[in-house]
């Protein structure tokens, strides 16, 4: 199941080659995918959180302005940009201008490698899911920097909380995205997504059920589930952020644009997080009937369904509680999967 | 049934069951002269035995509730009146008063022997400037520390304005690196305008990591000189509305009665039992509304965020407040009561109001049951609140905490049934406690303290349907204008959404109030906040600020 990558697509539709085309065709490439994603997370992500939310807590929410209050969003976005950049005393320039560039800007790249089906596929290095890990992690240097730099406490408070929060959960993340890696025997993100759906699990009743490492190893599944929720910082990990504690966190201190960059990177990187689980363990674009892009879709919106349910309904971990959990448990439940899946593929010999 | 109280003829026969005699041996020595208050007898003592007399009566007498401290002044002295009862039987009060010359107002501090006496003898200073020797921190507490002169004080100019500007007056935020030297702990201000804080509360923090090092609350953000307003209306229309303005969470009834209650006791007014049962069905639909409003905002600080939880209190809060807007025509500022009475009858058609009533009261236990599914059941939520912000009950009595703060610290005290008003005593009902004393507890507490007031709101509608039509009286006869005679002074408590809210009043045979002391349930509460989240992480004390419930509104008064 390789596919071409969009890039690739785009220089032979446009019939262009050498050095300059390729680099035209890319930068192309770049701007289509970057386009469907800020769609999704920056126009839709943020409207369907507040419908989402509303229908758990019993209200209406927006609905006044264009259908269903889409239109509000826009408003919002206006409204936000034409605020005042009030940028504090005393803050340390270039890190507080660079957080939430680095903050959106990593979540953004991550989406490079990610194979959204239907071709929609910028780089497929064999490297990938290395890459993607690495790309998103550079997210908690954006949170620490803005943290540190804004000359606020609770800023700094939110940072550092970022910081122990992102150690603490990208090791049982990594190690359980590595359990899959035995399965597939391949870091590259076409081979991961073409086993799971080339291999059949089983076949019930006429049905074949593709071999998706969410019905391979569900145990996997939930830990990198639950370790996902605190690497995009939701409910019950919203810790770094954590309103009625310190405020808002690292983010205290920005206003308008600045804002703007981190509230769509935290919306990209939940939606980032939702990409890696479909590709890792729900079989990527794979599925019946619609096209690869649609069920890819499908599977981001409900990952991001699944942290908004949380938000609303889960109380906060205390820090300490949590650092608890990160260490005490996910790691040493994420090192006996590791190694269960490693003794159990080479007991079998899959 | 009225809460009429008899008037006392001879000092020795003043109270139900205070042994005079026996407090005068104990005290005797210091004892200069005796005075009677409509609801305690009273001993004037000397300003330097302060310390002496509170540690007697507190600890051989039994009067460990120091519930509240009124200072005035008089033409030729400054007083103090300490209000002392008993957490296991509040009917037993006494009145200790220490006059001070009004040119060297010094007095002996209580603080020493009640901890609650520091913040209530702060407010002294502050309002009245009456100075407290062997206090451990005699600032001000309501108003900035540029005020000039004691509001309260009879030489004090309400005319001129106090016009400090903006470099002059002392930025309460300015040492914000406090503690940053060489030493391990960051100086936090939290609030006063914070996420966490419920309204304007600045809460001085010094952290160490993540760790709550010391905490020290700083109130008077909210000060709307209520007592002042109260002494300048009238008893019988002017005064009423202002209870509602205090806790307007909503508290409304519950608060107006306890002007109310002072002012009947004060002036020998009865009630027609019709509207104390009307008054018992309302004041309990506000605990509801109240406590409802504690649930939802604790699940805040718990939750982050406006979430399900939330939410869903406001959404049955809003429920209660309907029929409170019912049955009093507002929303908030309910001002339902008068005195010997109340302002309407039970809107018609009667059976329609009842069957709203009832309706809501059906669903309530189906609610509660989700509550609990939601909060109290989740072992997240458990793992963040039990065991945090624990208040064990001897530091409790000694903060004169009350209310469903102390009901969770296992001290069995409700005002309703200790001391009864209304129509309590004749309804069946039970007061709840629980032994944990941490912030779980205080939930617990409240939620099942919403199943008690149902039982007594549906206890109430069924007295009021059968109540026959001729003997619907909702108000006695109240004279036009109420002089009651000088130097007759009361003190009386209701339970209050948050605790003990007492009024104090000293009539001056004038229509209007000579002084007029509010005892505020959240002031005592908020002054434990210290002793509950020392040594705690900052989400402790977020969730214990929360846990107390206190509505700044009322704290600053």
């Amino acid at each position: 199941m390789t596919e071409t990558p969009l890039p690739d697509t785009i220089a032979d539709l446009l019939g262009v080659g050498g050095f300059l085309g390729e680099a035209i065709s890319m930068l192309l490439a770049a701007a289509i995918v970057g386009t469907i994603m800020l769609t999704m997370t920056a126009f839709a992500g943020p409207w369907a959180k507040r419908k989402i939310t509303a229908s758990f807590t019993d209200r209406i929410s927006v609905n006044r302005i264009g259908p269903w209050g889409l239109g509000t969003i826009i408003v919002d976005a206006v409204r936000l940009l034409s605020k005042e950049l009030i940028i504090p005393e005393n803050v340390d320039r270039p890190a507080y201008d660079l957080a939430p560039i680095v903050l959106a800007g990593s979540a953004i790249l991550a989406f490079a490698v990610i194979p959204m089906g239907n071709g929609i596929h910028l780089a497929d290095p064999e490297v990938g899911l290395v890459f993607v890990f690495a790309i998103a992690s550079i997210a908690s240097l954006g949170l620490l920097m803005g943290g540190y730099s804004s000359n606020n406490k609770y800023s700094l408070l939110g940072g550092l909380r970022a910081v122990a929060q992102n150690i603490a959960y990208e090791i049982p993340l990594v190690l359980t995205a590595a359990s899959v890696v035995l399965f597939t025997g391949s870091l590259q993100m076409s081979e991961i997504v073409a086993i799971q759906q080339n291999t059949t699990l089983a076949t019930i009743a006429g049905v074949r059920i593709p071999a998706w490492f969410a019905f391979v190893n569900p145990f996997a599944f939930v830990l990198f589930l639950v370790a996902n929720l605190a690497e995009v910082g939701r409910n019950p990990f919203d810790t770094p952020e954590a309103p009625t504690e310190i405020v808002a966190g690292y983010q205290t201190e920005y206003s308008s644009a600045y804002f703007v960059l981190f509230y769509l990177g935290e919306f990209v990187h939940i939606f980032l997080g939702g990409a890696i689980i479909a590709t890792l363990f729900l079989g990527g674009p794979g599925g019946p009937f619609l096209p690869g892009f649609v069920w890819f879709t499908i599977k981001i919106w409900a990952v991001y369904i699944f942290t908004q349910w949380c938000r609303s309904a889960i109380p906060r971990v205390r820090i300490d509680q949590l650092i608890g959990i990160g260490w005490k448990g996910m790691l040493v439940l994420s090192f006996a999967n590791l190694v269960l899946t490693a003794a159990i593929l080479g007991v079998t010999g899959l | 049934m009225s809460t009429q109280k008899e008037e006392p003829e001879t000092p020795a026969t003043v109270e139900e069951g205070v042994d005079v005699s026996e407090i005068e041996a104990l005290i005797g020595e210091h004892v200069v002269d005796r005075e009677d208050h409509v609801n305690a007898p009273g001993f004037v003592i000397r300003a330097d035995a302060v310390q002496d007399v509170l540690r007697a009566l507190k600890e051989e007498a039994g009067f460990d509730h120091l519930s509240c401290l009124t200072a005035e002044e008089h033409e030729d002295r400054f007083e103090s009146i300490y209000h002392l009862r008993k957490y296991d039987e509040p009917t037993q009060e006494l009145s200790v008063i220490v006059p001070t010359s009004r040119e060297e107002p010094i007095s002996e501090s209580a603080e020493p022997v009640f901890r609650t006496a520091d913040w209530h003898e702060r407010e002294a200073f502050d309002l009245v400037g009456v100075e407290y020797d062997d206090h451990p921190n005699l600032e001000r507490i309501l108003l900035p520390d540029t005020w000039n002169g004691h509001p309260l004080g009879r030489d004090y100019n309400q005319d001129k304005p106090q016009i400090v500007t903006f470099e002059e007056n002392k930025n309460p935020l300015e040492d914000d690196h406090r503690a940053a030297g060489d030493s391990d702990t960051m100086f936090l201000n939290i609030g006063p305008h914070h996420p966490a804080t419920h309204g304007v509360l600045h809460v001085e923090t010094v952290l160490d990591g993540e760790q709550v090092a010391d905490v020290n609350p700083d109130i008077g953000y909210l000060h709307r000189c209520e007592e002042q307003m109260a002494q300048n209306g009238t008893y019988r229309h002017q005064i009423m509305p202002y209870p509602d303005r205090w806790d307007y969470g909503p508290g409304g009834i519950l608060n107006e009665w306890s002007y109310a209650r002072a002012a009947e006791d004060l002036a020998d007014i009865d009630v027609p039992e019709y509207a104390q049962v009307l008054r018992t069905m309302g004041a309990e639909l506000c605990r509801i509304a109240a406590h409802m409003l504690a649930l939802g905002t604790f699940c805040l600080d718990i939750y982050g965020d406006f979430t399900a939880i939330f939410m869903y209190a406001m959404r049955d809060r809003e429920v209660v407040q309907n029929l409170l807007e019912d049955l009093t025509g507002q929303r908030m500022m309910f001002n339902y009561l008068r005195l010997g009475g109340v302002v309407w009858d039970v809107p018609e058609p009667r059976e329609e109001y009842f069957e709203n009533v009832r309706d809501f009261l059906d669903e309530l236990p189906e609610r509660l049951d989700e509550y609990h599914d939601l909060i109290t059941s989740n072992e997240i939520f458990q793992a963040r609140t039990v065991d945090t912000g624990y208040l064990d009950p001897e530091t409790a009595k000694n903060y004169g905490v009350t209310g469903p703060v102390a009901r969770a610290s296992g001290i069995d005290y409700d005002v309703r049934r200790d001391d009864p008003y209304g129509y309590y005593e004749e309804l069946d009902w039970d007061v709840v406690t629980d032994d944990g004393g941490d912030n779980y507890s205080r939930l617990l507490v409240r939620m099942r303290e919403v199943e008690q007031s149902a039982r007594i709101i549906e206890q109430c509608v069924d007295l009021l349907e059968d109540w026959p039509e001729d003997e619907r009286n909702i108000q006695s006869n109240v004279p036009r204008t109420l002089k009651p005679e000088p130097g007759k002074e009361v003190y009386r408590t209701v339970e209050g959404a948050k605790g003990e809210l007492g009024i104090y009043i000293r009539a001056d045979g004038t229509d209007k109030p000579g002084r007029f002391k509010i005892r505020s349930p959240c002031f005592c509460n908020l002054s434990a906040l210290e002793e509950m989240s020392t040594g705690e992480y900052i989400p402790d004390l977020v969730a214990t600020l929360g846990s107390l419930d206190v509505i700044l509104g009322e704290v600053d008064r």
